[in-house]
């Protein structure tokens, strides 16, 4: 008893070293930048950084009077929200189909599904932009909410498939019994007991959909299409040199909803983000 | 753990009726019972092979070509023996490796380090969310804080003069180990919390009193880490990583943010380079003919190392 306790307590202040040295890892540069978002920009570069800046909105001002910055979120709004419905109505049959049928070539499709998402965006760039340039797509939401939805299919699908892995095989058999289809029971029973994971599938395809640079970055060329993740590669330009403070007030702008939604599917974070593989 | 388990609308429906089981009620015929999951499944299955197989196909056909805008000329495999010889195509993947091997070892030991100490801790909640900060920024977000801390502010130079570890000010960019430091730095710090999240909830699902029975018997935390939790921890760890591994080889914006290749092609990776080569000098058949390499690695990639992993995970 007494060397267990007298290990646990040498190990409760290597615990707290280690997890508030992390801590401060993490929460540093996440504060220094905002205060990157509240000082004016003579103050952002300097021969010596500055730790206490003065107050200021000027990127505030700038973001307002000088950048379309609600178009930017209006884009981004329409291509994420547009490409995570798309993911839905095509992934919620297709995880139905691997989860509760057998037939031929069900491994095989599934792991191609999963393949998917491991394919570097840079892959098929060159071919992606040539296709939306033939058809006329470069530089619109639309094309960014199709290539979004892509992305993004896979994971939403081995997501949902491992949710309704779990429920269990009476709960449709007695409906079956009962004279529903498998599309009603699909509708009725299926979807509303694996809620949660479509939720958390979304939430994590919305994420990823907000972040993506690549694809954005060679299809939109205006404000037209400019979300907010590129946009902030668009601050760097001209010759002004990179706006920095404008920088850092819209990343925090994308990161409030962001964390809102992590924090409501926290539970699930470690589901979703191993597409299902683990579950915690 | 399993808070996710399905809410079971009147537990006694099941019951209530003849379990019939494999026997469907409903008129239809065999054949259409056949197709039926492959038609559930030709919606998503159509639009991924539109935006998978229709790419790599056009890849290959556009790397037999030289592509002068709007002129190609015919080059059979003359793309790809150049790029075989290309120094900068070699050196590309030997930095992806390099860069996100070692970045990739320094994100698992902290993750699981940190997992480690936080998963029993009374404020794992709070320790969640800290952690989980910095990958909840977009990555062109995270390349700038980097870019400004690194290069353009000095800030991390200025801390290291305070600290008396240097004498003035570093020029990152100048140096080929300190420049794919820099890339290290933000991938690392972007997405341990990946890694950590999903190793605090294995260690949180796995059985407790093997652990505490180990320590009862005065076993030392390192050995209970290194003989219990970390065999336990196995298929999970697996999987992360392999996850992690293969978004790191297609790290690109950190690149494109922070060192567009320098000093002289050493941060440069296949993404970027295949950027480059595309979207920079316009040689898009030989872009291409990359992209096509690349995808060959990957699909020996996906049907080694990702298959098993996902297998072994799912047990």
């Amino acid at each position: 008893m007494a060397t267990a306790r007298k290990s646990r307590g040498e190990s409760l202040l290597l615990r707290y070293l280690v997890l508030g040295g992390w801590a401060l890892v993490c929460l540093l540069p996440i504060l220094w930048f905002l205060s990157i978002g509240f000082r004016p920009r003579t103050e952002v570069i300097t021969p010596q950084p500055i730790y206490w800046p003065t107050f200021s909105l000027d990127a505030w001002h700038l973001l307002v009077s000088d950048w379309p910055i609600a178009q930017y979120l209006r884009n981004s709004v329409i291509a994420v929200v547009g490409s995570v419905i798309i993911d839905l109505i095509l992934a919620i049959p297709a995880a139905y189909a691997l989860s509760r049928y057998e037939f031929k070539g069900r491994e095989d499709i599934g792991f191609y599904i999963l393949s998917t998402r491991m394919m570097a965006p840079a892959i098929v760039a060159v071919p992606i932009f040539f296709l939306f340039k033939t058809m006329g797509l470069l530089d619109s939401v639309w094309a960014l909410m199709l290539i979004y939805a892509a992305i993004n299919l896979s994971l939403v699908t081995w997501i949902i498939r491992s949710y309704m892995l779990d429920i269990p095989k009476e709960l449709e058999d007695a409906a079956r019994t009962d004279g529903a289809g498998d599309l009603t029971i699909l509708r009725e029973i299926i979807v509303p007991a694996c809620l949660p994971g479509i939720i958390t599938a979304a939430v994590i395809a919305a994420i990823f959909a907000i972040n993506e640079f690549l694809f954005t970055l060679l299809i939109a060329s205006t404000s037209n299409a400019y979300t907010m993740s590129v946009a902030l590669a668009n601050f760097t330009g001209g010759s002004d040199g990179i706006i920095y403070n404008a920088i850092a007030l819209v990343s925090f702008i994308a990161f409030v909803p962001i964390l809102i939604l992590v924090i409501l599917i926290q539970k699930h974070l470690s589901r979703g983000l191993t597409m299902g593989a683990v579950k915690g | 753990m399993r808070t996710d388990a399905p809410p079971v609308p009147a537990g006694g429906v099941a019951s209530a009726t003849p379990n019939r089981s494999g026997t469907p009620p409903r008129r239809r015929s065999p054949a259409l019972r056949k197709a039926f999951p492959y038609l559930l499944l030709a919606p998503a299955m159509i639009y991924l092979l539109v935006i998978t197989l229709y790419p790599g196909l056009f890849a290959i056909y556009q790397s037999l070509f030289v592509v002068k805008f709007v002129n190609w000329t015919w080059t059979g495999f003359g793309n790809y023996a150049l790029i075989l010889k290309d120094r900068e195509f070699w050196a590309a993947l030997g930095n992806t490796a390099l860069i996100g091997g070692i970045s990739l070892a320094v994100q698992t030991v902290i993750a699981l380090a940190i997992a480690y100490f936080a998963y029993r801790d009374p404020l794992i909640r709070g320790w969640r969310i800290v952690f989980l900060m910095p990958m909840l920024f977009m990555p062109s977000a995270v390349a700038f804080i980097w870019k400004l801390a690194f290069n353009d502010g000095r800030v991390i130079s200025d801390l290291l003069i305070r600290l008396g570890l240097t004498g003035g000010n570093v020029d990152w960019l100048a140096s080929v180990w300190l420049a794919r430091m820099e890339l290290i730095v933000a991938d690392v710090w972007q997405w341990t919390p990946f890694l950590f999240i999903i190793f605090v909830a294995a260690l949180q699902g796995q059985d407790q009193e093997i652990e505490e029975a180990a320590r009862l018997d005065g076993a030392s935390w390192p050995k209970i880490f290194w003989n219990i939790s970390l065999p336990m921890m196995r298929p999970v760890i697996v999987v992360a990583v392999t996850l992690r591994g293969i978004d790191i080889t297609t790290m690109f914006t950190n690149v494109f943010v922070m060192t567009q290749g320098t000093p002289g092609g050493a941060t440069e990776t296949m993404s970027y380079f295949i950027y480059r080569q595309g979207f920079r000098m316009f040689n898009f058949g030989y872009a291409s003919a990359a992209s096509v390499l690349m995808l060959v690695l990957t699909i020996i990639i996906a049907q080694t190392v990702v298959k098993r992993a996902f297998h072994s995970g799912k047990k």
